[in-house]
C-alpha cells in the first residue's frame, strides 16, 4: 500500500513537471472527452441514464457516476457542473436515492425542480439528452440519520422531499427500527414528487406514517399547524429533519420550540437558491469598505451588503466561482487582512489571514484578498 | 503622438467601449467551442510529436515530429497560454482555463509573465523607460535612448535573443540592466531567481533530459528534435512579438505625457503604439492573433479570435478620429523591424545622413 502510494506520488510529481499543471491527469481530457466523456480525469463524470418526469415541473435524473466516485451517506448533497452557453455552472442538489442503490448498482438519482428563471435547472430540464455526461462532485453535508436508530420526524415541503426520499429508502433497506413520520407539504396533489415511490415505501415499511398535506387546495392556505405536531406520538423524543421553503422552515422551528423540541434535536438542510436575507442585527452594522485585490493590483470601494464576488465582478475581475450561495467553495480564496461578515451566518470573521468564500463574504471595513 | 483634446479622447473611449461591450454581450458557446478545438489540436500535436520523435532516425519522421512538437508549443504559447493568462476565457469559469492559475509550456513562469507582460507592458505600452518590453533593455530602437558604441552589434544581440527567446523572456524580470547600474541588488531578486530555476528547470528537464532519457538508445535524436521544436517556437514568437511594436511607424511615448492619463489617452496610445500584419487564418492562429496587435492592445481580455471580427469597427473608429492604423503584409512589417534595429544601431549623425537621403 505504502509502495503504491509513493509510486502514485512520484507519478503525480512527474506529471506536474511534464504537463505544467497541478492535475496532470487532466492534460489528456480534451482528447479523451472526444472518445468517451466518461474517461475524463479532471472531474468525476456521470452519465444521465434515465430521466423520470415526477410532476409537470420536476424530473428525476438517474446517473451513473464513474466508478472512482467516493459514494455518500443518505441525506447528503453534491455539486454538479454543466456547461451552459460556454460557461461552466455548478449547483448543489440533494441526492434522492439510497446509498444501497449506489453500492449495488452504481447508480444515484437527483430530483430537480424547474425554478422560474433558473439557469441550470431549466437547462437540465430542456437540454441534455439521455446519455449526456455531467460533472459530479463528492458528496457532503451533515443532514444524516441518527445512529443508533431513534424515532424520527421529517417535515418536507415541495422539492425539499429529495433528501428525505434518500433517507426513507435507506431506512427500509437497513430495517431502521423506530417510528418514522413524514409531514409532506405540497401545493396541490399534482405536485407530489415521487408519489409512487412514497406509496410503495408506505406499504413496505410499517414504521412509516405518511401525511401529505396540500397547502393550496382550499380557499385558505393550509400551512403547518400545531395540530399536525400534536398527532405525532412521542414528539419530544424524536429527531426532527426539516427541508423546504424558508416560510415552512421558520414556521416549523417556531412550532417545534413551542412543543418543547430541543434545538439540538432539529436538523435542517439548505433548500432554495434565493439569496438569503440578512439577519436584522447585521443590517445595523456598517457594511462595506475598501477592498484591495492584491494579485490584480486593484482597489474598489463598496457600500452596503455587496459580496466580495460581486465587488470583484463589478471591478472587472472574474474570480473562479460556482454556486454563488456559499455551498460549493469554488470561489474560496485567501483573505490576508481585514474582517468580513458571512452572509449566511451573520458572523464576523477574524481579522487575519484565512480562507474565505467570496460569494458570501461582505467586507466590514478595509479588506485585502488575494484575487 | 497625435494631439487630441480631452473631449475627443472621451469620444474615442466611448466608441471603443461600445465595440467591447458588444463582444462581451455575445460571448458564449461559440467562443468556448473555438478554444476547446484549439486545445484539442494542441494536445494532438504534442502527443503526436512526442510519440513520433523516437522514430526520428527515419529522416521524414524526424521532420514531422519536430514540426509537430514545434507547432504544439507555438499554439500553446501564443493562442492558448498568452490569451488565457490575459483572462480572455475567465468568463467560462473553467478551472483549467483560468488566467491566474494557468501555467504555460515555456521557461518563463506564468506568475512572472502576468507581472511583466499583463501588468507592465500592457499598462505602460511603449513608454520609454516604463515599458521594459520596448527593446527588452537590450536593443536601442528609438532616439530616446542615447547611442553607445555597443549598439553597433545590436543586430547580433537581436539574433541571439530570438534564438534563445524563451530564456530571454524568462529572465526579463531579473532587470539585469538595473542591477548593472546599481539601482537594485541581485539579492532583491532572489525570490524571482528561485521561481526562474524552478520553472526553467522544469522545462529543461522535460525537453532535454526526461524525454531523451526514456528513449535512451535514440536519445541524441530526441534531444535534437526537442531542441529544434523549441528553436522553432523561439524564432516564430520573437518575430511575431517584434512585429507588434517595433515596426517603422509604431510610436513611442514619454513618461511625462502619460502621467495621470485618461482611459481615452490610454486607448490612443495602444492604437498608435501597436502594429498589425495581414495573413491567412493559420498565420493568425499561430500568432495567437497578435497579428491583430492593435485590437489586442485595445482589448487585451477579449477572446483573441474575435479580433478579426471587430477589426473593421476599430479601423472605422481610427478613421473617424484621424488616427493611423498601422498594418501591412508580414514581410513589409518585418522588414520595418529589421530596418529599425539596424538603423538605430548606428550613431545618430550617420543614421540621419543615411535616412535623409532619398531611397
Amino acid at each position: 500500500m505504502l509502495a503504491k502510494n509513493t509510486h502514485t506520488k512520484a507519478l503525480h510529481w512527474l506529471g506536474k513537471q511534464l504537463f505544467n499543471r497541478k492535475d496532470p491527469a487532466a492534460f489528456f481530457d480534451p482528447l479523451l472527452e472526444q472518445l468517451n466523456p466518461m474517461l475524463v480525469q479532471g472531474h468525476t463524470p456521470a452519465r444521465i441514464e434515465q430521466v423520470i418526469q415526477e410532476t409537470p415541473d420536476t424530473q428525476t435524473f438517474v446517473l451513473k457516476p464513474a466508478a472512482r466516485w467516493a459514494g455518500f451517506k443518505a441525506g447528503q448533497h453534491v455539486n454538479i457542473s454543466v456547461e451552459v452557453n460556454g460557461v461552466l455552472r455548478s449547483r448543489t442538489f440533494s441526492l434522492s436515492s439510497s446509498p444501497e442503490l449506489w453500492a449495488q448498482h452504481g447508480r444515484v438519482t437527483l430530483t430537480i425542480k424547474r425554478l422560474p428563471g433558473g439557469l441550470v435547472t431549466n437547462w437540465l430540464h430542456d437540454k441534455p439528452s439521455r446519455g449526456a455526461v455531467i460533472g459530479l462532485g463528492e458528496a457532503f453535508g451533515g443532514f444524516l440519520l441518527p445512529q443508533p436508530p431513534r424515532p424520527v420526524l421529517f417535515i418536507a415541503g415541495g422539492s425539499g422531499i429529495t433528501p428525505v426520499l434518500s433517507h426513507l429508502e435507506t431506512m427500509v433497506t437497513r430495517d431502521f427500527r423506530a417510528p418514522v413520520t413524514l409531514l409532506y407539504f405540497v401545493r396541490t396533489r399534482q405536485d407530489i414528487i415521487a408519489a409512487e415511490r412514497l406509496k410503495a415505501l408506505e406499504s413496505r415499511y410499517s414504521a412509516l406514517t405518511l401525511n401529505v398535506i396540500a397547502t393550496d387546495e382550499s380557499d385558505k392556505p393550509r400551512y403547518l399547524k400545531s395540530q399536525d405536531l400534536k398527532t405525532v406520538p412521542g414528539l419530544k423524543a424524536r429527531q426532527v429533519f426539516l427541508c423546504g421553503p424558508k416560510g415552512l422552515m421558520d414556521l416549523a422551528n417556531e412550532l417545534l420550540h413551542e412543543h418543547g423540541v430541543r434545538k439540538k434535536d432539529t436538523h435542517s438542510t439548505f433548500f432554495s437558491t434565493a439569496a438569503p436575507a440578512l439577519s436584522p442585527d447585521l443590517k445595523n452594522q456598517a457594511l462595506g469598505g475598501e477592498v484591495q485585490f492584491a494579485k490584480s493590483n486593484l482597489e474598489a470601494n463598496s457600500e452596503g451588503d455587496a459580496s466580495l464576488l460581486e465587488i470583484a465582478e463589478a471591478s472587472g475581475l472574474r474570480p473562479r466561482h460556482g454556486c454563488r450561495m456559499g455551498i460549493c467553495h469554488q470561489c474560496s480564496c485567501r483573505k490576508t487582512s481585514g474582517t468580513v461578515i458571512n452572509r449566511l451566518t451573520g458572523q464576523a470573521s477574524g481579522p487575519g489571514d484565512e480562507s474565505i468564500q467570496l460569494c458570501i463574504s461582505i467586507p466590514h471595513g478595509p479588506v485585502t484578498i488575494s484575487v | 503622438m497625435k494631439q487630441m483634446t480631452e473631449s475627443q479622447l472621451q469620444e474615442l473611449e466611448q466608441d471603443l467601449n461600445t465595440i467591447r461591450d458588444e463582444v462581451l454581450a455575445d460571448l458564449g458557446e461559440r467562443d468556448a467551442r473555438y478554444i476547446r478545438r484549439v486545445i484539442r489540436l494542441h494536445r494532438a500535436l504534442e502527443v503526436g510529436g512526442r510519440v513520433m520523435m523516437p522514430f526520428g532516425f527515419i529522416p521524414p519522421v524526424f521532420v514531422a515530429a519536430t514540426f509537430s512538437l514545434g507547432l504544439s508549443k507555438i499554439i500553446e504559447n501564443m493562442e492558448i497560454g498568452h490569451n488565457v493568462m490575459h483572462g480572455q476565457y475567465d468568463w467560462m469559469n473553467d478551472p483549467s482555463l483560468h488566467s491566474q492559475t494557468y501555467e504555460w509550456d515555456t521557461a518563463c513562469s506564468s506568475d512572472s509573465w502576468r507581472r511583466t507582460h499583463n501588468y507592465e507592458h500592457h499598462t505602460y505600452t511603449n513608454i520609454i523607460g516604463k515599458d521594459r518590453d520596448y527593446g527588452y533593455a537590450l536593443l536601442r530602437l528609438s532616439d530616446d535612448e542615447k547611442w553607445r558604441p555597443a549598439h553597433i552589434l545590436q543586430f547580433f544581440n537581436y539574433i541571439l535573443l530570438s534564438v534563445f527567446f524563451q530564456w530571454g523572456v524568462s529572465l526579463h524580470e531579473l532587470e539585469f540592466e538595473r542591477i548593472r547600474r546599481g539601482e537594485i541588488r541581485l539579492r532583491d531578486k532572489l525570490p524571482f531567481l528561485r521561481e526562474f530555476v524552478r520553472k526553467g528547470g522544469r522545462q529543461a528537464f522535460k525537453d532535454y533530459a526526461f524525454f531523451p532519457l526514456v528513449t535512451l538508445p535514440v536519445a541524441p535524436i530526441v534531444l535534437a528534435g526537442n531542441l529544434g521544436a523549441n528553436l522553432m517556437r523561439n524564432l516564430w514568437s520573437s518575430t511575431v512579438i517584434f512585429c507588434g511594436h517595433f515596426t517603422q511607424d509604431a510610436e513611442t511615448f514619454n513618461e511625462k505625457d502619460c502621467e495621470n492619463e485618461s482611459k481615452g489617452h490610454w486607448y490612443l496610445r495602444q492604437l498608435t503604439g501597436s502594429s498589425n500584419f495581414t495573413g491567412s487564418k493559420w498565420v493568425h492562429l499561430l500568432s495567437g492573433h497578435l497579428s491583430y496587435q492593435i485590437e489586442h492592445h485595445v482589448f487585451p481580455d477579449l477572446p483573441a479570435y474575435r479580433y478579426p471580427e471587430i477589426s473593421e469597427k476599430v479601423q472605422a473608429a481610427c478613421r473617424k478620429h484621424g488616427i493611423g492604423y498601422n498594418t501591412g503584409s508580414f514581410i513589409h512589417q518585418y522588414a520595418g523591424v529589421v530596418k529599425r534595429i539596424l538603423t538605430y544601431s548606428l550613431p545618430d549623425r550617420l543614421r540621419m545622413k543615411l535616412t535623409s537621403q532619398p531611397a
